[in-house]
């Protein structure tokens, strides 16, 4: 059995970091979150354009992509900052959501009802002092694999994501879930073309049907637009790297899926219920940044992103290790891609060897090693899905 | 000699995973076929696929041992096979009506 070092959280759940989280509801109130994080050790911020004029739909999921990622175990105490009260989704409501959920301290700060932006830097930066003081006592433990939820995500991929990254984090999913542990893939977009590879290994006809119907729904969302899908999927960076169809692209993608049964199917953003080893699958779009904020709302402490051209894509809150089997893109981005898979294209280690590899970099950054991104701060994908227009 | 990467048996293309293949070259392959001698037509930069079997126009183009979408002309063997021969089976609103709510 595999263990690793985590924070064992009042709910059970095990975080490999030991973050205050500053958690902005609203643009307005993003400086503040971005000034505090830059003052108090062991805080980190999330900010983002939305929580304003939102039709109802987004404004529910402007909520659960903030209030699950407060969840997320990595996180051991949150600041909510907000300026108007956006009913529905103001810092309270946050607040009240991660506290029922996982106990954890949550504090909260609004910009207009604490006088204004000076005394609310004031107010946020004395509850993160506090709280970065607090859980700098918490210790890491042993625990065992079957704790750690991780997601599966590739971006800029090229024709070596396909054959050489993706199927190296397929076998570590496998390595994970054979422990006991669970891996979320999302971005149901490039599951479009190999329906049949996921359904065939569905645990049951329920999910089965879930992921068809979730493949046609973001199909019939793309063609909605009257437009031809492949202007944007593959992307053109995709093209130049060889892949010609959403198809192509898709059947590499699932790859990092490994070839484990897929035991459950989360709507975007939502925490797993069951803590039943295997793969689950996630609806979301292809946006990266969407689609690992997605993953880091549903609990995922860490993830594996396979990349072709190379990527700085990091989330702020779950250490993104970075993949390729690309050696070109490895040299231009070995300041923030961890490994280089691309010995698999050349026979000179084999596919099984290369997911262990990756799996024993996940364990080792599980322990507390650091992502080259986290070494110098660059964590720039937390986005939040959209369904509708601003109002 | 350099070679290209085939997945699967049924495959009828494999990738340029070395160092790019220029028009002329004959190559072999690694991966699931390894008895292979393809004389490229083309050049094929790093990460693009040569066919290794003729494909007619409205054959289905196969790799991973599934079909990644449609020739939309002949291709010969060592042809690149890329956009300008091979178009995508899904997603296409190109080839529908927009929804009238969507059409603005």
């Amino acid at each position: 059995m595999t263990e690793f070092l985590g924070y064992v959280r009042p709910d059970g759940s095990v975080g490999i970091r030991n973050y205050v989280l500053l958690l902005s509801g609203t643009l307005y109130a993003n400086k503040i979150c971005d000034y505090i994080s830059g003052i108090v050790p062991n805080t980190i911020s999330i900010t983002h354009p939305l929580g304003r004029c939102q039709v109802r739909p987004d404004l529910r999921m402007t909520r659960r992509f903030l209030s699950n990622s407060g969840m997320n175990p990595n996180i051991a105490a949150v600041v909510v900052v907000d300026h108007f009260r956006e009913e529905g989704c103001t810092a309270e409501d946050i607040a009240g959501d991660i506290q029922q959920a996982t106990g954890k301290p949550v504090a909260t700060v609004n910009i207009r009802g604490s006088g204004g932006f000076v005394n609310a830097m004031s107010q946020a930066l004395h509850y993160a002092a506090d709280y970065a003081r607090m859980v700098s006592d918490f210790r890491r433990e042993p625990v065992p694999v079957s704790k750690l939820l991780m997601g599966v995500e590739c971006g800029t991929s090229d024709t070596t994501s396909g054959l050489a990254s993706n199927p190296s984090t397929g076998i570590c999913s496998d390595l994970v879930i054979a422990e006991g542990g669970r891996t979320i893939m999302a971005e149901c977009t490039e599951w479009m073309g190999c329906e049949h590879w996921l359904t065939s290994r569905a645990e049951t006809p329920e999910i089965a049907a879930q992921i068809v119907a979730g493949v046609q729904d973001i199909e019939r969302r793309a063609m909605a637009s009257g437009e031809d899908i492949r202007g944007s999927q593959p992307t053109g960076d995709n093209i130049v790297g060889g892949l010609t169809t959403i198809e192509e692209k898709s059947m590499g993608a699932v790859k990092k899926g490994g070839s484990a049964p897929i035991v459950g199917y989360l709507e975007i953003a939502e925490r797993p219920t069951s803590a039943k080893p295997g793969l689950y699958l996630m609806y979301g779009p292809g946006h990266g940044g969407e689609s690992l904020s997605s993953m880091a709302a549903a609990g995922c402490q860490v993830l594996v992103f396979n990349t072709g051209g190379g990527h700085t894509s990091a989330h702020p809150i779950m250490p993104t290790i970075k993949i390729t089997g690309n050696a070109h893109s490895f040299e231009l981005m070995k300041d923030t891609v961890e490994l280089d898979v691309s010995g698999v294209l050349r026979g000179e280690f084999t596919i099984e060897a290369s997911g262990q590899r990756v799996f024993d970099e996940v364990i080792a950054t599980c322990n507390g090693r650091l992502t080259k991104s986290e070494t110098f701060g660059d964590l720039n994908s937390f986005a939040i899905h959209r369904v509708g227009i601003s109002i | 000699m350099k070679k290209v990467f085939v997945v699967e048996k049924a495959d009828n293309v494999g990738t340029a995973v070395g160092e790019v293949i220029k028009a002329g070259e004959t190559v072999g392959a690694e991966g699931r076929i390894t008895q292979l001698e393809v004389v490229v037509n083309a050049d094929i930069p790093y990460g693009h696929k040569v066919a290794i079997r003729p494909i007619a126009k409205g054959e289905q183009v196969m790799k991973y041992g599934l079909s990644i979408g449609t020739a939309i002309e002949d291709i010969r063997v060592g042809d690149h096979v890329h956009i300008h021969n091979v178009e995508s089976n899904r997603g296409r609103g190109d080839k529908f009506e927009a929804e009238p709510d969507c059409a603005e």
